[in-house]
């Protein structure tokens, strides 16, 4: 019926399609510069569960070795919990690789348009549909990349 | 008769007899119990699809259709990105509406449910059933003045996303002077889209609605923005001078039916592009164990050129509803303001 980008890390889908106001929280367009894309890959060392976004604190490497933190902005985590997901599951120390752009008040900020394991693989996605964590046994479950 | 045929008819009766003897629960006070937490989420939109036309209704395989389209795309988006990616382009991503061309987040934070929503055994092509087309009326000639306005202003909004203080060459306010002058769901004081109503709409997430019921009031807590709508039942409205985010509702029951009447709102209801003079009628009926159909009837004189009603139902749930504390983490709100800030103070420095 219709045709999606390739690569869009939010739904296009039927909502959005029919000309309903699309809304979120609140505009990206509002938050972030897209003159200043970003690549931030390093360890979590704080995740801020709450609404109306969850923040996701990532120290990254400089080129000259030294780090500073980032704070990632994520979706709401309430539909995370009814899938099961807790604190738990995403743990100071990970190391994830996200894609975005940074705020416009030119903070260690930036939206988490793509947020994955440094495989590639998307955080908190398990079996594809249900969302529930990876247990290997839904045939439809991503493969993980050849390394 | 022949025995087959009796013990056929035996059985289609004993097949139908679950939804005859099905009676609607009651409260002490001899009413529908309606109480209970509802996922309002659905596939169906607001308006209607235009390749659908004046038709209100799906064929199974168009249903079938929708929600395998629905599947492919999360199964897609939940694909492994490239672990060489290097970050987007400068300039933006093009993506559009709110996505500001900076896009959004993972789709795995979306829940808008799965599946396009049923009533009477058969299912919907939108929420809309007056207009038959499906759609809006259209809006008057100021409202679309205003509309054309408001677009022009809040550019970010609705995808133009240049990261410049193009405001400062314009007359008269900006976007971003005043924090009163952002949307009600930046600002935490309404859930986005409607999700609170009235009436009512689904939304990209957090769908849940809870119903607590006695005999003078009917509550609903709607998940986001941890909104309550305190309906008293059997009472006249506020006096004009006092207006709400949500509008002042009252009820009342008709036979079986639940009937909320919404006045006194404020300049900007929830309902998007609705205005003060928004007038919202909801019904709600318990036709099924885990079922309430929920029916609305919208009429804005200022907005559109007539009054326009849907119908969805409120599906009970299991699953928790949970908090929805906004504000207090609400950092993206004085990063918009900051932002703002910044941009116009390069854009004087620019100029001199």
């Amino acid at each position: 019926m219709r045709s999606y980008p390739a690569v869009v890390p939010i739904a296009f889908g039927l909502f959005l399609a029919v000309g309903v106001p699309a809304s979120a929280h609140h505009a990206f367009g509002a938050e972030f510069d897209p003159n200043r894309p970003v690549l931030l890959k390093g360890a979590i060392t704080k995740v801020e569960w709450v609404n109306p976004h969850a923040w996701i604190h990532v120290a990254v490497e400089k080129d000259d070795g030294t780090k500073e933190v980032w704070m990632v902005e994520a979706g709401t985590p309430n539909t995370l919990l009814r899938r099961g997901f807790t604190k738990d599951s995403l743990l100071p120390g990970t190391v994830i690789t996200v894609d975005g752009y940074q705020s416009k008040d030119r903070s260690n900020r930036a939206n988490g348009r793509d947020m994955t394991f440094p495989d590639g693989t998307k955080l908190f996605m398990g079996s594809s549909g249900t969302g529930a964590p990876k247990d290997g046994k839904d045939p439809t479950e991503p493969k993980k990349p050849k390394q | 008769m022949p025995g087959p045929i009796l013990l056929a008819l035996a059985l289609m009766a004993g097949q139908d007899a679950p939804s005859k003897t099905w009676t609607v629960p009651r409260t002490p006070d001899g009413h529908p119990d309606l109480s209970g937490t509802y996922d309002t989420a659905t596939l169906t939109p607001l308006e209607r699809p235009a390749q659908f036309g004046d038709k209100l209704f799906l064929t199974a395989e168009e249903a079938a259709a929708i929600e395998k389209e629905e599947l492919n795309l999360s199964e897609d988006l939940a694909r492994p990105s490239d672990p060489e990616r290097e970050a987007p382009p400068v300039g933006g991503d093009g993506s559009p509406g709110p996505y500001g061309n900076v896009g959004g987040y993972n789709f795995f934070w979306i829940d808008r449910g799965t599946e396009v929503f049923e009533l009477d055994g058969r299912r919907r092509t939108s929420i809309i059933v007056d207009p038959q087309n499906g759609q809006l009326p259209p809006l008057t000639l100021e409202a679309s003045k205003r509309a054309a306005v408001r677009r022009a202003l809040y550019k970010e909004n609705a995808g133009e996303n240049t990261g410049e203080a193009w405001w400062v060459e314009i007359e008269g306010p900006g976007p971003y002077d005043d924090p009163e002058q952002r949307p009600l769901g930046e600002r935490c004081l309404l859930g986005f889209g409607s999700t609170s109503g009235p009436p009512s709409l689904p939304v990209l997430y957090n769908n849940l609605k809870r119903i607590v019921q006695t005999r003078d009031y009917v509550v609903i807590l709607v998940e986001m923005v941890h909104d309550a709508r305190i309906i008293p039942l059997h009472r006249e409205h506020a006096p004009k001078e006092i207006q709400k985010w949500m509008g002042d509702s009252v009820g009342h029951w008709e036979g079986d039916t639940l009937v909320v009447d919404t006045t006194n709102f404020g300049k900007t209801p929830a309902l998007y592009s609705a205005s003060e003079n928004l007038h919202v009628v909801e019904r709600f009926t318990r036709i099924a164990e885990d079922t309430i159909l929920y029916q609305f009837t919208v009429e804005d004189p200022t907005v559109w050129t007539k009054p326009w009603s849907g119908e969805y139902p409120w599906v009970s749930t299991d699953a928790p509803l949970y908090e929805y504390a906004c504000h207090e983490a609400n950092y993206s709100f004085g990063g918009i303001l900051r932002g703002a800030r910044l941009l116009e103070a390069e854009a004087a420095e620019r100029r001199k």
